[in-house]
């Protein structure tokens, strides 16, 4: 070994010297221990920093601000390269001491020692009866810890164009069945006309359909993680989608939020959306000239009960290295559960609650103007009931993700199946999980 | 006559000199000192530590103690790395794809450089200030904006000329799986042609007028000066921007990067430097780091593989 190590550093001699100096500082290597942490509040004045990405949160931090003089909070927005930026800053040890973490990414922070463990204040344990059960389970990962509170969700709905429904004929589908035959109708009557579009570069919203059908990807037992990405539930969703994408039902070119994306919807080529509770700004906010032709319904089931999914929604996670643990939970807790906050978060940000108060808020229980006046939050709170409460992400499914992305990609361009593509991420979860040293095997 | 013999004697005996009188030398060695510092300091912090660093992290790998999520640490791990790099499939067709991207795209770039350099030359062109310029334009832009600018003129959805050629009866998928190479390798020609064609542009303006005439007496005509008096005499500027053109397409990865955003016919995988950053946004920063250094190394050996392969008929 180390005639390997002296025979590199002779062929790299300009390199020799950073490499000595940088040996000695090697001990650094990340191997932080996320027990004992202390919850003792401050003795005077405290600032913390909060990183986030969500639109209008400067807002909301002054509110807090202008009532809590001895806490005060700095906000930094990362929406440019949220992971990259939290990642660096983990390394560099500079870490805010609050920071938004999609809950799909929490695991892969988790290996990371990125966290640090909220338990030890007890204001933190006790917050765990104001959220929705799941988003809870996927913060504490299902242990005794608290690593992050909940922010908001994604569950999911099929966000439909009433009025090219209604020209058409067309039922609302309650069933992936009968989502499928009014493709077909629709295709039929008008072939520039499609139902949807499949985005093969959004892997967390093709996730989101897997939940719903409750495909377990991984689960950890008997000290290993274990991987089942290529399951009999992933399958039939892959197929489905498969299907549709042979028979030209769906549009495969746009890549969700895009501007393309709103060119084709405001162009009324496309019928409906399989979407989540946060998008209901980003149509608002971007095709305002549909305003009335929207209604939002449950998304269509596999079977006859009633299942949905989750896309997206993140949580404010405790950073490790934040020397006051005691503030942050005290602002992390009022961020997440306080009426006040939670509304503007609502109306500002497009948020939906993870907290139990935010689906009692009256802006929620109220009809939206946009959307024909429709309780359309009512909708998203019977979908986020019937989440899969279950559900846990790997640790590393960043790059699982990108993985998929690019097999759903070549499926999409004609080359392979989805179901393929779930296999190449089956393989990709297990060989990136061995390349960081995370025992895993594939199957139950 | 003693101001240069002192500098003779300095500089074939300086450690004599300062040895023997080391307040006379001090300032001397301070004033060398004070030029280079402000080189070598950025030079060593932002040039040699990185590369040390990576070259380090690339023999290095992760291992992990107890429990569902563990802690990580690192530790030695030879050329393990290197013989992950050697083994991924997705690595050497990111190599593939953009040797085919390098073998078109440098030469049809690089003969347009020098075709316009040429004809920028030549007293034909009058309004020579204005072309030099806007055909420099280009390279002003940073090549983020330029892929944003082309992603535009490339989605169909947006796109003023593909509305242009459907109405012509054209359809063209600029985005398609086999197009999107070409697409990105246009937005490179784009960016990087005015600059190359200014690299030769000077090197043709240094060529002294006399050869010109004595070429003219010789019965030569304009096409027989370009072809066998230009060219060849900025053949080392040609090698120069061929060299540059190598290492860049190498270390191609805003254009295809950009691209990907409204094609799904970009993988992450797409050029060897989407997949290092793609690799290190998994947090497997050695891994990364192994193929950095690998695509240094072939960039390195390519350049000056190509370098020595021309000195010789270049002249130089």
């Amino acid at each position: 070994m180390r005639n390997t190590a002296s025979r590199v550093r002779l062929a790299a001699a300009a390199a020799a010297a950073s490499i000595l100096v940088l040996a000695g500082c090697s001990s650094s290597d990340h191997s932080g221990s996320s027990s004992a942490a202390s919850c003792e509040p401050a003795k005077g004045k405290v600032t913390l920093q909060y990183w986030n990405t969500v639109p209008g949160m400067d807002k909301v931090v002054d509110v807090w601000n202008k009532q809590n003089p001895d806490i005060q909070v700095q906000i930094k927005n990362i929406s440019n390269d949220q992971y990259g930026t939290i990642s660096n800053a983990l390394k560099a040890g500079k870490a805010p001491d609050l920071a938004q973490v999609g809950y799909d990414e929490l695991p892969n922070l988790r290996t990371q020692n990125a966290f640090v463990d909220a338990s030890a204040c007890s204001a933190a344990t006790a917050a765990k009866s104001k959220f929705v059960p799941w988003t809870w389970s996927q913060t504490s990962f299902g242990g005794t810890g608290v690593f992050a509170f909940p922010q908001d969700t994604g569950p999911m709905a099929l966000y439909v164009r009433s009025d090219l429904f209604k020209q058409h004929g067309l039922t609302v589908p309650t069933t992936w069945d009968e989502y499928a035959a009014d493709a077909q109708k629709l295709h039929t009557a008008d072939p520039k006309l499609t139902m949807t579009f499949f985005d093969p570069n959004n892997a967390e919203w093709f996730n989101g359909l897997l939940w719903q059908n409750s495909a377990e990807m991984y689960s950890y037992s008997g000290d290993k993680w274990h991987v089942s990405i290529e399951s009999d539930q992933s399958k039939q969703v892959a197929d489905y989608w498969q299907k549709l994408i042979d028979d030209k039902l769906v549009r495969t070119d746009l890549a969700n939020g895009s501007t393309q994306m709103y060119a084709a919807y405001q162009k009324n080529q496309i019928a409906s959306y399989v979407g989540a509770a946060w998008g209901y700004s980003m149509f608002r906010d971007n095709l305002p000239s549909q305003a009335g032709k929207w209604s939002i319904v449950p998304m269509p089931t596999w079977g006859s009960s009633a299942a949905s999914g989750d896309w997206g929604g993140s949580t404010v996670a405790f950073m490790k290295g934040s020397k006051n643990l005691y503030e942050s939970v005290k602002f992390n807790t009022w961020l997440n559960t306080d009426p006040q906050a939670l509304a503007l978060e609502n109306k500002l940000g497009g948020l939906y609650s993870a907290a139990t108060a935010g689906t009692q808020l009256p802006a929620l229980s109220q009809g939206v103007p946009y959307y024909n006046n429709e309780k359309i939050f009512d909708v998203f709170a019977e979908s986020s009931k019937n989440i899969d409460t279950s559900f846990s992400w790997g640790p590393t499914q960043k790059t699982v993700n990108l993985s998929l992305q690019d097999a759903m990609a070549k499926a999409a361009a004609g080359d392979g199946t989805l179901s393929d593509a779930l296999s190449t991420a089956q393989a990709t979860a297990l060989k990136s999980m061995k390349d960081l040293a995370i025992p895993a095997e594939a199957g139950k | 006559m003693t101001d240069t013999e002192t500098r003779v004697a300095r500089v074939a005996a300086p450690r004599e000199s300062r040895r023997r009188r080391p307040g006379g030398g001090g300032p001397r060695a301070g004033t060398i000192v004070a030029f280079l510092t402000p080189f070598f300091l950025p030079f060593v912090l932002f040039y040699l530590v990185p590369v040390g660093y990576a070259i380090w992290q690339s023999f290095r790998v992760v291992r992990r103690s107890g429990g569902q999520y563990g802690t990580s640490y690192t530790t030695w791990g030879g050329f393990e790395q290197y013989g992950q790099v050697f083994q991924n499939s997705e690595f050497w067709s990111s190599i593939e794809r953009i040797g085919l991207f390098g073998i078109v795209q440098v030469p049809v770039m690089l003969f347009v450089a020098l075709i316009m350099a040429l004809l920028l030359d030549t007293p034909l062109l009058k309004i020579k200030a204005f072309f030099r310029i806007s055909a420099f334009m280009p390279y002003a832009v940073p090549g983020v904006i330029a892929a944003i600018m082309w992603s535009y003129l490339y989605s169909p959805q947006l796109s003023p000329v593909v509305d242009l050629l459907q109405g012509i009866g054209l359809h063209p998928d600029f985005l398609g799986p086999g197009a999107v190479l070409w697409s990105a390798a246009n937005v490179s020609t784009w960016l990087w042609t005015g600059y190359n064609m200014l690299i030769m542009y000077s090197a043709l303006q240094s060529i002294p007028q006399e050869i010109y005439e004595a070429a003219k007496l010789d019965g030569a005509g304009n096409w027989a000066i370009a072809w066998q008096i230009k060219v060849p005499i900025i053949a080392p500027s040609i090698v120069l921007t061929t060299v540059f053109s190598i290492i860049g397409t190498l270390q191609l990865y805003a254009e295809p990067a950009v691209l990907r955003q409204i094609s799904s016919n970009i993988s992450s995988t797409f050029t060897p430097n989407m997949l290092a950053y793609a690799v290190a946004s998994g947090n497997n920063y050695q891994q990364a780091a192994a193929i950095s250094v690998v695509i240094a190394l072939i960039t390195f050996v390519l350049s000056f593989g190509f370098m020595r392969l021309t000195s010789k008929r270049a002249g130089l």
